[in-house]
Parts: structure tokens; C-alpha cells; sequence
């Protein structure tokens, strides 16, 4: 799998994840939940448009994803947290490739990633500061 | 040449001392993106601070410490910045150094292109939070 095989991987997976937690949100944690989904969607398709213009098949999402059991906002808020650190990291790994347009786009992915990290901590009242986004423990 | 003991050590010393030891020399300059990006860490990190965003001038002064350990034994001097008027100001600024870092991350030789990733995405962040 290259980078942007595991970053589209992650993508699907956090659409996944607010199509299933969205609904127990309310206010503004639930306008960015929102607003956050449809970000990812238009990261999926960015990415799915790079695999069609080079003439390559991008893997599908799975049928479904585990995202536990989701019993309350507070529940849903900790996944989607779980969810946009998951996805930073993951383009995070990917900036380290040697191929300059692949390295391109996942610094472009990870950027984004690393906002929308920063948005959802600050919808939900979390300390959104992070010198290091997505970067393993 | 040197015929005898003393002699050998005699000009085993003189060798040494005109550095001529087999070591390959090495030229030590400072990595021109490193010293960049810290001098733009150090002046968000005051423009931040000046505004009262201490959280965010703490992510700059992480960045720095990372940026001057790396640079070791070059040192860069520190600089007075001008404080940003408000806090658009500031973003913009933080956007600036989102870009100088991504284009770092981008055309990078050495083996810092995480770094200078995460860096650039730091300061994205920052932007958006503050605008």
C-alpha cells in the first residue's frame, strides 16, 4: 500500500465515523461534526480524482467500520477526537515520501487534517494548541 | 624520515599538531531552512505571546527548542519582531510561516521533511483557530 492508499483508507473511515456519531450531537459541536464530514468527503474525492487521472484504481471503502458503541454525545464526541487524530497521523506518515507529488499531496492532506483537528478540539472545548499534530505517543 | 623512536614521536607530534591525523575535515554551516523556520518560530512565538495567545506562542517556542538543538553548533541570535496589530494580523503571519515551512518540507535535502511537515501544519492550525 503506498501513503495515499492508507490516507484514503483513513478518509472513508472518518466519513464512516461521523455518518454514525453526528446524530447524537447537538449545538455547535454538531454544526462542526457537520461541516467536518463534508470535508472528508471532499478529501476522498481530491484523492479519488489523483487515482483516475493516473489511470490507477483506488482501493473501495469497507463495507463497514468499528466505531464502537455510541451511546451519547460525550461518546460521540471522544470517536470523532479518535478519529481526526487518526487521520493526522496517518498523512502525517506520508510526508515522508520520496516521490515529490506523492510527498505534495499528502503534506496537503496533512495540513488540512491538522486544521480540522484543531476546529473539532475547539468546537468541543478542548485546548486546541499542538506543536506536533498527528505525531505518535 | 623518522629513523629513530624518538624521532617517530617527535614527528608523530608534529603531524598531529598540524592537524594532518587522517580525519576527514568536516565544514560545518547551518541548514538554511532550519535557521529559517527558527527565526519565524521565535517571532510568531512573540506575536503570539504579545496578543495573550500563550498556548499558541508555547507551540512556537517547542518549535524553536527543536530548531536550535538541530542546529548545534551553529547558534542564530535572537531577534526583537514587531508585535502583528491584531489577530488577523497574526494569522496571516501564521500563514506566511505555514507556507515558508511547507516549502521547506518540499524541496528539503536533508532528512528534516517531517519536521518541517509538522511544522507547517502547526501553524495552519494556528491560523485557523485564530481567524
Amino acid at each position: 500500500m503506498t501513503a495515499i492508499d492508507t490516507g484514503l483508507a483513513a478518509e472513508y473511515a472518518a466519513i464512516y465515523a461521523y455518518g454514525a456519531a453526528a446524530v447524537h450531537l447537538d449545538g455547535d459541536p454538531r454544526e462542526r461534526a457537520e461541516a467536518l464530514e463534508s470535508e472528508h468527503r471532499s478529501r476522498r474525492d481530491v484523492l479519488l480524482d489523483h487515482y483516475a487521472a493516473a489511470g490507477a484504481d483506488a482501493p473501495p471503502p469497507e463495507p463497514s467500520y468499528d466505531v464502537g458503541v455510541i451511546g451519547d454525545a460525550a461518546t460521540a464526541q471522544e470517536l470523532l477526537t479518535t478519529v481526526e487524530e487518526s487521520v493526522a497521523t496517518t498523512w502525517r506518515a506520508g510526508v515522508a515520501a520520496s516521490d515529490p507529488e506523492e510527498r505534495q499531496l499528502c503534506l496537503d492532506m496533512y495540513s488540512a487534517a491538522a486544521v480540522a483537528l484543531a476546529r473539532w478540539r475547539l468546537a468541543v472545548g478542548q485546548a486546541v494548541a499542538d506543536p506536533w499534530p498527528g505525531r505518535p505517543e | 624520515m623518522f629513523t629513530t623512536r624518538r624521532g617517530l614521536l617527535v614527528g608523530a607530534a608534529v603531524l598531529t599538531a598540524a592537524g594532518c591525523t587522517g580525519q576527514t575535515g568536516q565544514i560545518i554551516t547551518a541548514d538554511a531552512d532550519l535557521t529559517a523556520a527558527l527565526r519565524t518560530a521565535r517571532a510568531l512565538a512573540q506575536g503570539a505571546e504579545a496578543l495573550g495567545y500563550n498556548e499558541i506562542a508555547e507551540d512556537h517556542r517547542t518549535h524553536a527548542a527543536t530548531l536550535e538543538r538541530l542546529l548545534r553548533p551553529s547558534s542564530v541570535s535572537e531577534q526583537e519582531a514587531e508585535a502583528p496589530a491584531d489577530a488577523a494580523a497574526l494569522a496571516d503571519a501564521e500563514t506566511a510561516g505555514s507556507a515558508e515551512a511547507a516549502e521547506a518540507c518540499m524541496t528539503t535535502q536533508s532528512d528534516y521533511a517531517v519536521l518541517f511537515g509538522e511544522i507547517a501544519a502547526s501553524r495552519a492550525a494556528h491560523a485557523a483557530v485564530i481567524a
